[in-house]
């Protein structure tokens, strides 16, 4: 694969994960199982509020097959409340179970544990439970009004926060403009529900009070201090281990199934194991955020953006893992690619009576991307310019990067005119535009469409101060790595990454075999995260794209530091100066002293055998841990500017869709994805990001939602209803890509991950839009399905808008 | 997600499998394919309290082409019938159905007479079934009897089907030699019920007069239904666009659709007036005028 | 499948032990015979993994939409999660784990590594299988035959774009029946 002195990173190295998942041998969660081990499943809410007037468990632990079982009294009376990840003024006071009230459906009311998931299944229809149903309120709207029903007593009101915040000078630019356009956009839940449910088992051993976890976790160190903080137990007694995930995309962050079942091994004594089943999981894992955005824009006559308002009006459920955390991550990306130099940002973050939302693929951008571009299609139809040409006319310039947006985010580096360009080469633009013409005239809706973002990578987590203050501990962004090198030569490098199919291990192996000169085989990165083996910051985690700027930098860190060991350890067995040595293929060498040399494994042995020599560095071992903090994450500072994210990729997509003029079928004929994530690790898996990402946004848009009728059922808990796309649903992702290196990373890269997911959505009603030009109809929500488009058309409607209530 | 209990039991014969449904009187299901009970098991939606397993029952499968009719017996899997070169040449409209069905998988294991008796108004083969107007044999250790398909669906998942009866096979008579078809659905998703699926049979007599149509929906009301009223405007005339349309638009008053999460009542008579004038289309592109019988 | 709406009336055991009696099955397993007592509600796929320690099939919705749980039943592809194991009784049943050979992976297999068909894995095994019969039945099928072949599998981190291209090599290269067990 590699010519002898070339690097490894830049190459599609064949997957290191691949082998033991090409026959199935991935180790995820269910495939693991404890002696002893007992199933645990949950009676689940059936209304979206109530109160619990009685809960009488009493026939059910009477049942011999059972090992216990517990109501939210007792998990009230044995746990602390949980805390969300971004600290509330007023927090609710949510547990593991249900306490004296239900605040959605599904919502966890008494968990069984017992001999096996059949049986504990059994045991749930034994339990009686009495509510008083209470009104509920879904719409996230609705739910701030005056007199809507109180999720959370606690709190007071629906609105778990409201900020606003001004950047630039937005009255000025409102001023100044030609026109003031406005818009509102909605977009729905829905979620990249991973093939593999949540899971987990929970070990509790009396003797030592000593707790371990197997399980799911995309932020292995801050749910370890919820299950912590929640159980009163010390963290130095509390080992996680994060097995292979079979998908994540963010939905596997809901701490309040580690502490429930801690709780419950604990209590019945033996070790528990849970896995949800789909319909537990469509139910209430979590899903996307849905919202209210209102957009305002100032604009000249020649299609140059002055400034915007926006207004969020964000629905995070009944839940507080994420709150703020969807709004703070659209106001802080809300520019998107352009030159817009005043903003202002008005969000809500609302409890109802959904389930709660969780922070799938993109987080808040998605829903930030729809609305910009959207509003930019909207700013074209009204000053009856080309979309094109308005993109072209506001983008960030190549020659302006770094670029530091009003929010004070710095983008690093990027041509989004070149990727627009290349964007409309790959589906044939000029052709495409006959196609449309003739098929206009043969009474056919051909639609071209055209959507830019940025792709942010990595997250400071000083975010949260927004929210919270400056005394806020939680801040900044980093990762922690260890590389040993062993006696044989090989290197094991753990780090918190976390396995969920991204190919992580490969390509660290790609980067760590660079910087020690080895073969990737040689590599060993396990995919199974330990906390009894890997070291970890509180940011530790796979999340917000996080792997390319800070996973890389801790593992070069890490590699460094260890070859600098091993080159101390060179000079002083070859009697030469550092400077003079050189590391190649795994041999390291005296410059121009031919035959002169030591191997990596010569070296190594001697650092763990030979403990009777003179140790270079005063030690022993060839090992290096090395912590990696993010010098630009930095706190807000006084005009609440903050790097939020902290390093951006770009891609443009063009979609082509062919609505049927009668059916309102859409069909989607031609998709394509020009992106630029800087310097590329491993070609295939970047383009294997995008393909998933992509088509996981077109999904979205098209296909995948969750339906809440209006006392707060959700219509959708089954994948007979939750439409997820098969392979005949939609059609190859044809791929160009760019590459402006980030100058703030280590290697030059940036996020891959979740741009497709980021940006299709807005591509694909731009091109439902355009195909409905002759009917005049504009799209402002998702998903766009032939029906709702037949109701809007058949009612002789322009507006293909949230649904009237 | 797992099953409440329940006793299975696998007889040898029809007979006893009979036998036993009479006994439990309502407390047994009969297990063929499973593709539609096992998941209603599986949520728990529904729970029998005795399973009875005919897959062993070999003189319940089977493609038999004789007489001008085509016979299924009721455990055929439906990936047969969809590889039966045989079935495709003498009723296409059949072949172009199930492989409308669900995915390969689940056609490996669906049975004709699973799907028939499972009476989903959004299926394929109860369609085409209608279509094709389907007699259907069902047994009990009682005896025997034959059931025209406009009386065996009777609404939403019910049929005229006893509780002590097990359909034993199907019979669908070839049309006349030189019909045309056309079989087509829209679903969301590839693989999925329809929201409406439209079966369409045409036959034209040698001067291009329409001597035998049938236009069966599905999707738009409580069970797959014929739409009479609008065959009749079809009979002894000579197709047309006019006509096609305006038969079109008879159909979709006899239909009775329902509003749910993934149409509107209202769509779903659009895309029945669409799907069947176009059904009409294809099926007259594909009529052979005036052939002698096969 | 259903509609939300609609509820059937439950059905209860009379006059019978609630807990019904195990059955005894004997099957072949990947080419060896599987001699087990089992309760007549485990699925296969739960039998397979819990009583038998195959873990390579996966479940993902235990309603027969995703097809991680596909296995080979007498030759053709199933879901496991929407078969009893009592059901399999005499009949031959092929997992993921028979796959690869004493020789080597299967070509399939191979071509998903080559063309990077899998990331988080997790579908591999139902996908491969539904691959493995769709060229069983069409040696070479055009992109949309095969996007009908694995429609039945969902994958949530491909597209599938690089799972119709792998398919689609060992397609051209005919050496889709290398390795074929019957």
């Amino acid at each position: 694969m590699k010519a002898t002195g070339d690097k490894w990173v830049g190459q599609a190295v064949p997957r290191t994960e691949d082998p033991a998942l090409l026959v199935s041998r991935g180790q995820f969660i269910d495939d693991l199982n404890l002696p002893g081990q007992a199933y645990a499943a949950f009676l689940r809410s059936p209304h979206a509020h109530a109160k619990i007037t009685r809960v009488d468990v009493s026939r059910a632990q009477a049942h011999p097959s059972v090992f216990t079982v517990m109501t939210g009294d007792d998990v009230a009376r044995l746990t602390r409340p949980q805390r969300g990840r971004v600290p509330l003024q007023y927090s609710p006071k949510v547990y593991a179970l249900a306490y004296e009230k239900v605040h959605y459906v599904g919502e966890p009311v008494v968990a069984v544990v017992a001999i096996d998931r059949a049986t504990a299944e059994d045991v749930l229809e034994l339990i009686e439970v009495e509510y008083e149903p209470l009104p509920a309120v879904i719409n996230p709207e609705k739910a701030i009004e005056p007199g809507a029903p109180t999720v959370f007593e606690e709190v007071k009101s629906n609105t778990l926060w409201h900020d606003t915040f001004p950047y630039g000078d937005i009255e000025g630019a409102f001023a100044q403009a030609d026109q003031v356009i406005q818009e509102r956009f909605t977009i729905h839940r829905y979620c990249s529900t991973a093939l593999e449910t949540f899971g987990a088992i929970a070990q509790f051993e009396p003797a030592t009070g000593a707790l371990t976890i197997w399980g799911h976790t995309q932020q292995p160190s801050q749910d370890r201090q919820a299950v912590a903080a929640s159980l009163g137990i010390p963290l130095s007694k509390i080992r996680f281990i994060v097995p292979p995930m079979g998908g994540a995309f963010g939905n596997k962050v809901r701490p309040m199934f580690l502490i429930i079942l801690a709780l419950l091994a604990r209590e019945a004594k033996r070790p528990v194991k849970w896995i949800e089943d789909r319909r537990e999981n469509l139910l209430a894992l979590g899903h996307s955020a849905d919202g209210i955005m209102d957009v305002t824009a100032a604009v000249k006559s020649d299609g140059s953006i002055l400034g915007m308002k926006f207004r969020n009006i964000e629905n995070e459920g009944a839940g507080i893992d994420f709150a703020g955390r969807h709004n703070l991550l659209m106001l802080s990306n809300i520019v998107n690619c352009y030159r817009i130099a005043a903003v202002s940002y008005e969000g809500y973050s609302v409890l109802t009576n959904c389930c709660p939302v969780v922070a799938n693929r993109g987080i808040g951008k998605p829903f930030m991307c729809f609305s910009v571009e959207r509003m930019v299609d909207v700013i074209a139809a009204t000053l009856k310019m080309d979309r094109i040409e308005i993109r072209k006319r506001n983008l960030i310039q190549p020659d302006q990067f770094p670029y530091d947006t009003p929010s004070g985010q710095t983008y690093d580096s990027g041509d989004y005119p070149e990727l627009l360009r290349k964007a409309l080469a790959l589906i044939d633009y000029k052709e495409l535009m006959q196609e449309q013409a003739k098929a206009r005239k043969e009474g056919r809706l051909l639609g071209f469409g055209l959507a830019m973002g940025v792709e942010p990578g990595g997250s400071n987590l000083s975010y949260g101060m927004l929210i919270s203050g400056p005394t806020q501990l939680l801040s900044g962004q980093g990762e922690a790595a260890r590389i040993r090198i062993e006696t044989d030569g090989t290197a094991t490098l753990y780090i918190g990454s976390l396995e969920a199919g991204q190919g992580h291990a490969t390509s660290l192996a790609q980067i760590v075999a660079d910087e020690l000169a080895l073969e990737v085989d040689q590599i060993n990165v396990p995919t199974t995260f330990d906390t009894a083996s890997h070291p970890s910051v509180m940011t530790t985690g796979n999340y917000s794209n996080k792997f390319n700027g800070h996973d890389t930098a801790a593992a070069i860190g890490a590699a460094k530091k260890v070859r600098e060991k091993l080159l101390n350890r060179a000079a002083q067995h070859l009697e030469a100066a550092v400077q003079d040595l050189e590391l190649r293929d795994g041999k390291i060498s005296v410059r121009g002293t031919p035959g002169k040399g030591v191997t990596v494994a010569q070296l190594a042995s001697r650092a763990y055998w030979s403990l009777a020599d003179n140790q270079p560095d005063d030690e022993p071992g060839l090992e290096a841990l090395y912590y990696y903090q993010n010098p630009m994450a930095k706190k807000p500072d006084e005009q609440n500017r903050v790097r939020v994210q902290l390093g951006f990729a770009g891609a443009a997509h063009v979609a082509v869709v062919e609505v049927d003029p009668e059916t309102f079928e859409i069909k989607l004929k031609r998709y394509g994805v020009v992106h630029d994530c800087g310097r590329q690790i491993n070609p295939a898996i970047v383009e294997g990001q995008v393909h998933g990402a992509s088509v996981h946004g077109i999904a979205a848009a098209l296909l995948e939602e969750f339906v809440y009728d209006e006392s707060g059922q959700l219509m959708t808990t089954s994948f007979m209803d939750y439409l997820k796309p098969t392979a005949a649903d939609i059609p190859t992702i044809l791929g160009d890509h760019l590459e402006t290196p980030s100058p703030f990373t280590p290697l030059g890269t940036k996020g891959v991950g979740e741009g497709g997911a980021v940006i299709a959505p807005g591509a694909i009603a731009s091109a439902v839009e355009d195909a409905l030009v002759p009917l005049g109809i504009r799209i402002t929500t998702l998903p766009i399905t032939p029906t709702r488009l037949w109701d809007v058309v058949s009612s002789k409607g322009t507006r293909y808008g949230p649904k009237a209530e | 997600m797992k099953p409440a209990p329940f006793h299975y039991i696998a007889p040898s014969s029809l007979d006893e499998a009979l036998t036993l449904l009479g006994k439990y009187n309502g407390q047994a299901k009969v297990l063929a394919g499973g593709q539609s009970l096992v998941p209603l098991m599986n949520f728990r939606l529904l729970r029998p309290g005795y399973l009875l397993d005919i897959n062993g029952l070999k003189e319940l499968s089977g493609i038999q082409l004789a007489d001008g009719k085509l016979t299924l017996g009721s455990l055929t899997r439906q990936s047969e019938v969809e590889h039966s070169a045989e079935v495709e040449r003498q009723l296409p409209i059949l072949t172009e159905a199930i492989r409308l069905v669900a995915h390969p998988a689940i056609r490996n294991r669906g049975t004709v007479g699973g799907s028939l008796v499972h009476a989903d108004p959004a299926a394929e083969l109860p369609v085409v079934a209608v279509a094709l107007d389907a007699e259907l044999e069902l047994k009990s250790k009682n005896g025997i009897r034959s059931v025209p398909i406009p009386e065996f669906f009777l609404g939403y998942l019910a049929t005229s089907i006893g509780l002590d009866e097990i359909l034993v096979k199907t019979s669908m008579a070839l049309p006349p030699a030189g019909t045309g078809w056309s079989f087509s659905e829209y679903a969301r998703r590839h693989g999925d019920f329809a929201i409406v699926a439209v079966a369409v049979l045409l036959t034209l007599d040698p001067e291009g007069k329409i001597v035998f149509v049938r236009i069966a929906l599905g999707g738009v009301g409580p069970a797959p239904m014929r739409a009479c009223a609008a065959e009749k405007l079809l009979m002894g005339k000579a197709p047309s666009d006019a006509l096609f349309r305006e038969t079109a638009a008879a159909a979709v008053t006899e239909t009775d659709p329902e509003n749910d999460i993934h149409a509107s009542a209202s769509y779903r008579r659009q895309l029945s007036a669409v799907y069947v004038r176009r059904a009409l289309e294809t099926a007259h592109s594909r009529t052979q005028r005036g052939k002698t019988s096969a | 499948m259903f509609a939300a709406h609609w509820r059937p009336p439950i059905l209860v055991l009379k006059g019978e032990k609630q807990v019904p009696e195990k059955i005894s099955i004997t099957l072949t397993l990947n080419g060896k015979p599987v001699a087990a007592d089992v309760e007549p509600r485990v699925s296969l796929v739960d039998f397979l993994r819990y009583h038998v320690g195959l873990t390579g099939t996966h479940v993902g919705c235990e309603h027969g939409v995703c097809g991680a749980c596909t296995v080979l039943l007498d030759g053709e592809t199933v879901r496991s999660c929407l078969l009893f194991a009592v059901q399999v009784n005499g009949m031959d049943v092929q997992t993921i784990e028979s796959l690869a050979t004493e020789d080597g992976l299967h070509p399939l297999q191979q071509a998903f590594q080559k063309h990077h068909a899998l990331q988080c894995g997790f579908c591999t095994p139902g996908m491969l299988l539904a691959a493995k019969e769709l060229l069983e039945r069409n040696p070479s099928p055009n992109e949309d035959e095969i996007r009908a072949g694995i429609s039945g599998n969902l994958c949530m981190c491909t597209g599938y774009v690089n799972i119709v291209r792998a398919v689609q090599a060992v397609a051209q290269s005919g050496s889709s029946q290398v390795g074929k067990s019957s």
